[in-house]
């Protein structure tokens, strides 16, 4: 099979679009399934898809609606293989019970939402970064979920890798979200150092099928996974599940699963946790950015920095689980943090969540269709300074 | 690293059971349609490990933890994308499809119409009670429109009802059967020329709720062979549906669609031509 690699033409320097950097991704994490409805402003990565797929073997779908797309990268992955859809805020909403049923199930998957402005229909066609809290919570109970958020092309085909590595060896659905603008970028990727990823695969089942127990806690948290077609038959229900992969409603056994399930993510912060920090060490005013938000918070980073301000930049490249500590770490020292996001404050409640009442938080909030610009986070970081 | 995909053994129908009992009520039809399932699997002699069960919510839904196959109980209307995509990962594999009225053809009914159309060689099975058993006794899209005994529709529903095979047909299922859980025997027959039968087939189980729906009882008296073979051509099975009244059993059509294929053919071998417009 196709290793995934994306240079046909061998040249180290390519102009890409995000869209097409991120199905690039997925090809080399060794995605072969691909099920998907057409939403704009992702269409872009199924259009990709319909070419990538079959060129290294693997199968692109166009389903019958958004609900299907996730229903089938489920079955597919419950097949053996590495899947994934993609989609924007209505189609996101609409695929959210599957994700939970993934999550619940264990059930790796890859799910790309490329943000426009809502609620509803919103602004097809302009960019926001306002389903951060839908890719959380937006399924129903308690759950482990990954997100994902990359603020460059280079780091959309980057971070489709590692979505891909850590659904495959933690189970667990991951969300890559971007927003409308990275999505549609077209920027220079320098490929020369992104050659043979890393790439993790799945834990298959192992030893006597007699006695194998498909929920069973191995010790890391992260279940084998049985493969149709081999002795390991299993019983799979979305219904709350003892080891035996059978329904139960006992208190005792109920607590002990659902415990290891939501542990299993914290359990692995070496795979899962990822931030930028720039200047971080030693700043009066901390911004916390993502996306193409934090693209405008470097530039104003530059520019109060020349002013003689001494600012730093904190960007949770994994937003989910959120990175608590390395995030209290950076806020240490600082007498306010500013946060940048394109939506009416989602980010911001996290963040306040951590740092309590002992840093001044401000947001600065956007949600008309239009990118932050650097200068409205100059003038508004300049704005906190004085106020403090 | 492939098993074989039947036994060499003779295979029971006992031998696809899971030991797991059953929450349905005692009587109802479902514990027949298990029996012919397991009939059909063993009169094919199918590896159980090389068999995959689908559902959705409801009922029936839960009949995969009663079989020794690969069990897949999903969301809620949801059973016939996920086999969709398990079969078209892994055509190795026999892929079944089962629910219920309510859940194929009501939160199900999108996926049903449109995995007729894009018949992928999947066997889908619904057990037909005409109610909502699960949530206690509400009408389902094939509910008579004078039924009267749920809470939520007194005076009855008032809306026709959908009817399966019709809009299977419409559809484009390239199998279309009904049998009885009255005829467990009869029934596997039909499971075992669904599976062997290239492409989407549906088969229509008509299986009592004896607790929501006691007058359902009857349905076995009511029942009967239909009188004709099964045809390949759509417009007389078309003309068979309009004498049909719901109670004929066997298969209607047996079509010669090719099954789905996805396009393994990259549509552009080579990139590279199209890479150099782009290139620094």
């Amino acid at each position: 099979m196709n290793s995934g690699n994306q240079l046909n033409s061998g040249n180290r320097l390519q102009n890409l679009q995000g869209n097409r950097a991120c199905v690039l991704g997925a090809v080399a994490a060794g995605c072969r399934f691909y099920a998907g409805y057409p939403i704009t402003p992702s269409s872009e990565i199924a259009e990709n898809m319909s070419l990538e797929m079959p060129r290294n073997g693997g199968v692109f779908v166009q389903m019958e609606d958004e609900i299907s797309s996730m229903a089938a990268i489920i079955g597919a992955s419950a097949g053996g293989v590495k899947v994934m859809t993609a989609t924007s805020g209505p189609g996101f909403s609409l695929k959210q019970e599957n994700i939970g049923f993934a999550a619940a199930t264990e059930i790796p998957c890859v799910i790309v939402n490329v943000m426009r402005g809502g609620p509803s229909t919103g602004m097809p066609t302009r960019p926001a970064q306002s389903d951060i809290m839908q890719a959380r919570w937006g399924t129903h109970g308690d759950h482990p979920v990954v997100v994902l958020c990359p603020w460059s092309v280079e780091e959309i085909y980057m971070q489709a890798i590692r979505a891909f590595n850590i659904a495959e060896s933690l189970r667990v659905p991951v969300v890559l979200l971007y927003d409308e603008v990275i999505g549609h970028l077209v920027e220079t990727v320098d490929f020369s150092a992104l050659q043979n990823p890393q790439l993790y695969e799945r834990k298959w089942a192992q030893g006597d099928p007699e006695t194998f127990l498909p929920y069973a806690n191995p010790g890391d948290g992260v279940p084998e996974m049985a493969r149709p077609g081999t002795a390991f038959r299993t019983h799979t229900t979305g219904l709350t599940h003892a080891e035996g992969g059978f329904p139960t409603q006992d208190p005792a056994t109920v607590e002990r699963v659902m415990k290891r399930l939501l542990g299993k993510v914290d359990a692995h912060p070496e795979l899962v946790e990822q931030v930028d920090e720039y200047y971080c060490d030693d700043c009066e005013l901390l911004i916390v950015s993502f996306g193409i938000t934090a693209r405008s918070s470097q530039a104003a980073l530059r520019q109060l920095q020349e002013q003689g301000i001494k600012v730093g930049l904190f960007r949770p490249v994994t937003l989910w689980p959120f990175p608590q500590q390395r995030f209290l770490a950076a806020a240490a020292g600082t007498r306010a943090v500013l946060v940048a996001e394109m939506n009416a404050g989602q980010l911001i409640q996290e963040v306040q969540r951590h740092v309590g009442r002992d840093i001044r938080v401000q947001g600065l909030q956007r949600f008309d269709g239009d990118v932050i610009s650097p200068q409205q986070i100059v003038d508004c970081a300049k704005r906190i300074l004085q106020d403090d | 690293m492939m098993e074989t995909a039947t036994s060499c053994t003779p295979m029971k129908p006992k031998d696809y059971k899971s030991g797991v009992k059953p929450v349905w009520c005692p009587g109802c039809g479902d514990f027949s349609v298990l029996m012919a399932l397991t009939k059909a699997l063993a009169e094919m002699r199918l590896a159980a490990e090389q068999v995959a069960l689908i559902s959705g919510i409801g009922c029936s839904s839960r009949l995969p933890a009663y079989l020794n196959v690969y069990g897949f109980h999903s969301v809620h209307g949801r059973a016939l994308p996920v086999a969709t995509g398990l079969k078209i990962a892994r055509p190795d594999l026999t892929v079944l499809a089962a629910g219920g009225d309510g859940d194929g053809f009501s939160i199900g009914g999108n996926h049903f119409m449109h995995s007729c159309r894009r018949n992928v060689d999947i066997t889908y099975i619904v057990m037909d009670n005409q109610v909502y058993g699960m949530t206690k006794g509400q009408a389902s899209p094939t509910t008579d429109p004078d039924w009267d005994h749920s809470k939520l529709t007194p005076g009855g529903t008032k809306v026709n009802p959908y009817y399966p095979l019709v809009i299977a047909l419409a559809s484009g299922a390239n199998f279309i059967a009904r049998a009885s859980s009255s005829d467990p025997n009869g029934a596997a027959k039909v499971i075992v020329d669904a599976i062997r039968h290239p492409g989407f087939s549906f088969v229509h189980i008509l299986s009592p709720c004896i607790t929501f729906r006691p007058e359902q009882r009857d349905w076995k008296k009511m029942v009967r062979p239909a009188p004709v073979e099964a045809t390949s051509n759509p417009v007389t099975a078309a003309h068979r549906l309009m004498t049909d009244d719901n109670f004929f059993l066997g298969t209607l059509y047996k079509g010669n669609r090719p099954p789905y294929q996805p396009d393994l053919t990259p549509v552009i071998d080579d990139l590279s031509s199209i890479e150099k417009d782009f290139e620094l």
